[in-house]
């Protein structure tokens, strides 16, 4: 009997298997495209000028160079390497060898950097702390006893993989030869953004982009859409992972119980081994602390993920979609979840193990719970979805939110405000929408016939948006050939302009508009960064001005503001930021001699608002565990002469210009 | 090592700021309205904050942490209203409460039932609960409803990163200490000097016309700051803040509004208000964070005498805490808490709202104060009065329900 059954599901399953292996498209092998007509010389801008704006816009700004690189391989050549995005990046490799995290397993990962609270809360069970340890005498005791439980179990603080994910993001838009690669990077996270500041979604973010982001971003759009929705970071951070079928609604799982009904031997199995299933897990649920408990969410759908799946990762805001259809698909999501990770959850995985007979999915750290999904019919967008769809049912409900016109042109402005301006011309947006739908939502062909329009090349497009915070900081380490050691207080840079990275609480992303990036507080962050680059101020950056003129000194320092706003913003028309500052560097008090600098200025740890949840401790107490250790080995500022002092300040006076602030 | 930085504009200020002329007007200065608000984050317990002692069932609740009616004993709470008492810690705010413009509203909170920080804060946030995707804060709609022409320092969080409540398209500030805001160069004097004039005559005249504007208002905005000298500043009046992050918020929202900035929204942030374990009585966790609260309120309303008229203050925080007391002398996530607003025109000397009860038929869920008043009732009330803003659905998109009268109609 039990073999029949046995029998009868893996054949359904292998089916199913067959199924959506026939769905999904093999990758595009590369079919010899045809050589890209680039339309740059229509709009007056020659080749080496065009080789700039391609390196503003598709790379994260030139290095020195690299405009001549650029034109000497051929913009088209350029491009299409570029989109193909297998370059090798020694020295990247070379600078992200150190981070052991971007290499970890998601199990590992998550054994290794357990939310703090849980971790809490688990010592706190163990009995290695207790609530007399909270008092502020004994904090220094609790201190040890945690740092030692911490290392007993083999994990460490989470502050860590932060601040590696951070890392990473600015080495590898410095160093990466796949500058494409990191520029859609950085778009599509922004697009379907999660956040570091949601605490259950923390510990997952470095493997969201990882896994989901980077590997799709030059692919189909319907594959990102895939990898976002069912990874653990964006099912946690919109609560699709607690949302579930109300209570006695019929299931995935109480219909394919029914189905054996009809044979009462093998119905009274089941419900056998499903009741002691389910005592199991209310035994393991009893052992949650009770905080965690009570915390626990009713049964019943969230709409949270279903509403910003339409309304900021596909159809758009006016994509004329309406509550009701909210309603229905968070239905057709209920039961995609997060697979358990974490060392304790061994049992857990085992029964789930079982469960796959009775319908429990498995991809990666994804978990489709036929118990939470909701079985019944649904109407989305005009199309019904007949009852007892499972999994698959909102597989569709994705290819079909993929591959809507609404959709299509919501992605088109996106890519088109990104790359060309912040108020892009209906022409270019119509014409990148038409592609996505005719491919199949193919970032690279979106791509190349957005560097085929004649908008992307024009005039108004030319220096028209303003550089993000992270791209500004990129950019001048482009510019300046830097060498990047250590990235903390660059960091702390980035953040002070505006932009905590990886920290946007909103699931919109950050604007991509100059108005969200241009206030006064902000500039004034911009120039100061400008000038603490510069003067050597900023630690874990090494860079040699005078290299980067092949040692030539210049002669006058008129001649020097010539030569480095040249180098650093190349082929860019710069009579006005000249006019304006010649004659300010021929002021007598500019050159005045000063033989030493003071010390450098050490920016603070910012007060990044850490919330944690569900552990028997106050936030302010686990804020001490998150705090970032000083940069190590104290490098003091570079003791630099009355000379290198005067060509550092035109530098920082270039880098901080309004000028650099633009791309 | 004094100071890591040096100022660079050492250029004298000559009359009133462009940006404060449009921004004023024809409106006299004295006449702008401000909002001061603070965010407890980590849920206040309400219920320890303003506790109905009279409520035969809140000693059964909290055997450990209620605390004895007023005048009953040296750890009492402080009388309010007959029913309410107020934590002892609270002391500063009791004359504001006598000289009615503090008010108390009781059983605040957000319809949506989630007990997590993060949801709960997003939502009080944006003004839009159970809706996350909601690009800007309820603050910065505020700041979009006072007019086109504004100071840059009209919407200032005194926080190193711009809260939620000020995300948006209004410019807003996130300074966490003034005496860091302005041009800072690592090198020497001369050198910064000129460095200043150069961004100076850059921003000045630049042909992007954003960076242009926003570039000038800066370098007023530096100017100003520097004639404030804010590292010398002494309070008015004989007050004395604590010297917390909160006391320290406050004092520079102060000085900015004697300074006639042109501030109109100021954010300030009081953490640690997660009491799972020993929130303690009459001393622990708890009285801690509210005496620095209290101390650092009652300071500001001292330092700011001559514009109390024009200003409202208001406390908020995401959720209260449950109604018993846990097994490690604290409390967790609840539901409803209360709130403080504090202003000449608050209709003050009152606990407003409603908490029934505390039978357990009456409680959320069983467990919780309920929320007997949306939180956006009290913030569109507030900020609707005060700066004469009739649209609640622009401040709070969605939301159809009645303000809670609390302010005096002029």
């Amino acid at each position: 009997m039990r073999k029949t059954l046995y029998f009868r599901l893996t054949a359904v399953l292998l089916l199913m298997l067959t199924l959506t292996s026939f769905k999904s498209k093999p990758n595009q092998t590369d079919e010899r495209q045809p050589t890209l007509k680039l339309p740059y010389r229509e709009a007056g801008l020659s080749e080496r000028e065009a080789a700039a704006h391609l390196l503003d816009r598709f790379a994260f700004g030139a290095r020195p160079g690299e405009v001549e690189r650029v034109v000497k391989m051929g913009l088209e050549r350029w491009i299409e390497m570029q989109l193909h995005a297998s370059l090798p990046s020694p020295k990247l490799t070379e600078k992200l060898a150190p981070l052991k995290t971007l290499t970890m397993s998601s199990a590992e990962m998550l054994a290794t950097y357990p939310n703090p609270g849980v971790l809490l809360a688990q010592a706190y069970r163990d009995g290695i702390i207790s609530q007399s340890d909270t008092a502020k005498e004994n904090r220094a005791e609790l201190r040890r006893k945690i740092m030692d439980y911490y290392q007993k179990e083999g994990v460490r603080p989470q502050r860590e993989l932060i601040s590696e994910l951070r890392a990473q993001k600015i080495l590898r838009a410095v160093y990466s030869e796949n500058q494409l690669e990191e520029v859609l990077t950085d778009f599509w996270f922004n697009h379907f953004n999660v956040s570091i500041t949601n605490n259950k979604a923390k510990g997952y973010v470095l493997l969201y982009e990882r896994d989901a982001i980077r590997p799709n971003a030059l692919g189909k759009f319907r594959d990102l859409l895939g990898a976002t929705a069912k990874h653990p970071a964006m099912l946690l951070y919109l609560d699709n992972a607690q949302s579930s079928a109300p209570e006695g609604a019929p299931t995935t799982l109480t219909q394919s119980l029914q189905r054996y009904q009809r044979n009462p031997l093998i119905a009274q199995r089941l419900e056998a081994a499903i009741a002691a299933q389910k005592m199991e897990i209310q035994a393991l649920q009893n052992e949650l602390p009770d905080i965690i408990k009570q915390l626990r969410p009713k049964r019943g759908i969230n709409e949270n993920y279903a509403r910003e799946l339409m309304e900021l990762h596909t159809l758009g805001v006016d994509g004329g979609y309406t509550q009701k259809d909210v309603v229905e698909v968070a239905r057709a999501l209920t039961g995609w979840s997060v697979y358990p990770r974490g060392r304790r959850a061994e049992k857990l995985r085992e029964r789930l193990e079982r469960g796959k007979l009775l319908g429990v999915i498995q991809e990666g750290d994804f978990l489709f719970r036929p118990d939470a999904h909701d079985a019944g019919e649904k109407h989305i967008l005009g199309t019904v979805f007949p009852a007892g769809g499972g999994k698959e049912e909102g597989e569709r409900v994705l290819d079909m939110l993929a591959a809507h016109p609404a959709t299509a042109k919501f992605i088109a402005t996106k890519l088109a405000r990104r790359f060309v301006c912040d108020t892009p011309p209906p022409s270019l947006i119509e014409r990148l929408a038409t592609t996505f739908l005719q491919t199949g939502g193919d970032i690279k062909a979106m791509m190349r016939v957005m560097v085929q329009s004649p908008e992307f090349w024009s005039k108004e497009a030319r220096r028209a948006k303003i550089k993000s915070p992270f791209e500004l900081v990129v950019s001048a380490l482009r510019a300046l050939d830097a060498d990047v050691t250590n990235t903390r207080e660059l960091l702390r840079w980035i953040e002070k302009q505006g932009q905590p990275l990886y920290a946007c609480q909103a699931p919109t992303g950050y604007a991509d508009r100059a108005e969200f990036w241009v206030n006064t507080g902000a500039l004034i962050a911009r120039m100061n960064f400008g000038l603490h680059l510069a003067l050597g101020h900023i630690k874990g950056v090494k860079f040699d001005l005078l290299a980067l003129n092949q040692y030539h000194e210049p002669e006058s320092i008129e001649e020097a503001l010539k030569t480095y706003a040249a180098l650093l913003m190349p082929e860019r028309d710069l009579s006005e930021t000249l006019r304006l500052l010649t004659p300010l560097v021929q002021n007598p008090n500019f050159v005045e001699k000063i033989s030493t600098s003071l010390p450098a200025a050490s920016a603070k740890p910012a007060d990044m608002p850490e919330r944690v949840e569900g552990l028997p401790f106050e936030s302010d107490f686990i804020r001490e565990f998150l705090h970032e250790e000083p940069v190590a080995g104290q490098e003091t500022a570079p003791i630099l002469t009355s000379k290198e002092i005067t060509l550092a300040s035109v530098v920082g006076i270039i880098l901080g210009s309004p000028e650099f602030q633009r791309k | 090592m004094k100071s890591s930085g040096l100022a660079l504009v050492a250029i004298g200020l000559g009359g009133t700021p462009k940006f404060l002329k449009r921004a004023l007007g024809a409106t006299v200065p004295h006449q702008r309205k401000i909002l001061v608000t603070i965010f407890q984050r980590g849920g206040m317990d309400g219920m320890m904050a303003v506790a109905p002692y009279t409520d035969k069932h809140l000693q059964a609740w909290r055997p450990c942490l209620a605390l004895p009616a007023p005048n009953t004993s040296a750890e009492a709470l402080l009388e309010l209203d007959g029913y309410f008492g107020l934590h002892p810690a609270f002391q500063p705010l009791l004359p504001l409460f006598e000289q009615k413009c503090l008010a108390i509203v009781h059983g605040v909170g957000s319809p949506e039932p989630t007990r997590s920080h993060f949801d709960q804060q997003d939502y009080m946030e944006t003004g839009t609960p159970g809706k996350k995707g909601t690009p800007d804060g309820w603050l910065n709609r505020l700041s979009k409803k006072l007019g086109k022409e504004a100071s840059p320092f009209r919407a200032v969080a005194m926080t190193s990163v711009l809260p939620r409540s000020l995300y948006g398209e209004a410019p807003a500030l996130a300074i966490p200490n003034l005496a860091d805001f302005g041009l800072k160069a690592p090198g020497t004097m001369p050198i910064a000097i000129a460095a200043g004039q150069g961004f100076e005559a850059l921003y000045e005249q630049t042909s992007q016309q954003m960076l242009r504007e926003v570039g000038q208002e800066s370098f007023e905005a530096i100017k100003l700051l520097q004639k404030l000298d804010v590292r010398n500043y002494r309070p008015q009046q004989g007050a004395e803040y604590p010297r917390s992050p909160l006391g320290n918020s406050l004092k520079q929202i102060a000085q900015l509004i004697k300074a006639d900035v042109g501030v109109e929204i100021a954010f300030a942030e009081s953490n640690g208000w997660d009491t799972h374990v020993q929130q303690g009585t009459t001393r622990g966790l708890f009285a801690q964070r509210a005496r620095d609260l209290a101390l650092a309120i009652a300071a500001f309303w001292k330092d700011v005498e001559p514009y109390q008229d024009r200003i409202v203050l208001m406390t908020m925080t995401e959720f209260g805490r449950t109604l018993a007391e846990n097994g490690s002398g604290g409390t967790d996530h609840g539901r409803a808490s209360c709130l403080f607003v504090l202003g000449t025109a608050v209709d003050g000397g009152k606990v407003h709202g409603k908490v029934p009860p505390l039978a357990v038929e009456n409680l959320e869920d069983g467990r919780d104060l309920p929320v007997t008043t949306d939180f956006r009732a009290v913030f569109a009330e507030v900020a609707g009065k005060h700066f004469g803003i009739e649209d609640d659905g622009a401040l709070f998109p969605g939301w159809a329900g009645k303000r809670f009268p609390l302010l005096k109609s002029k």
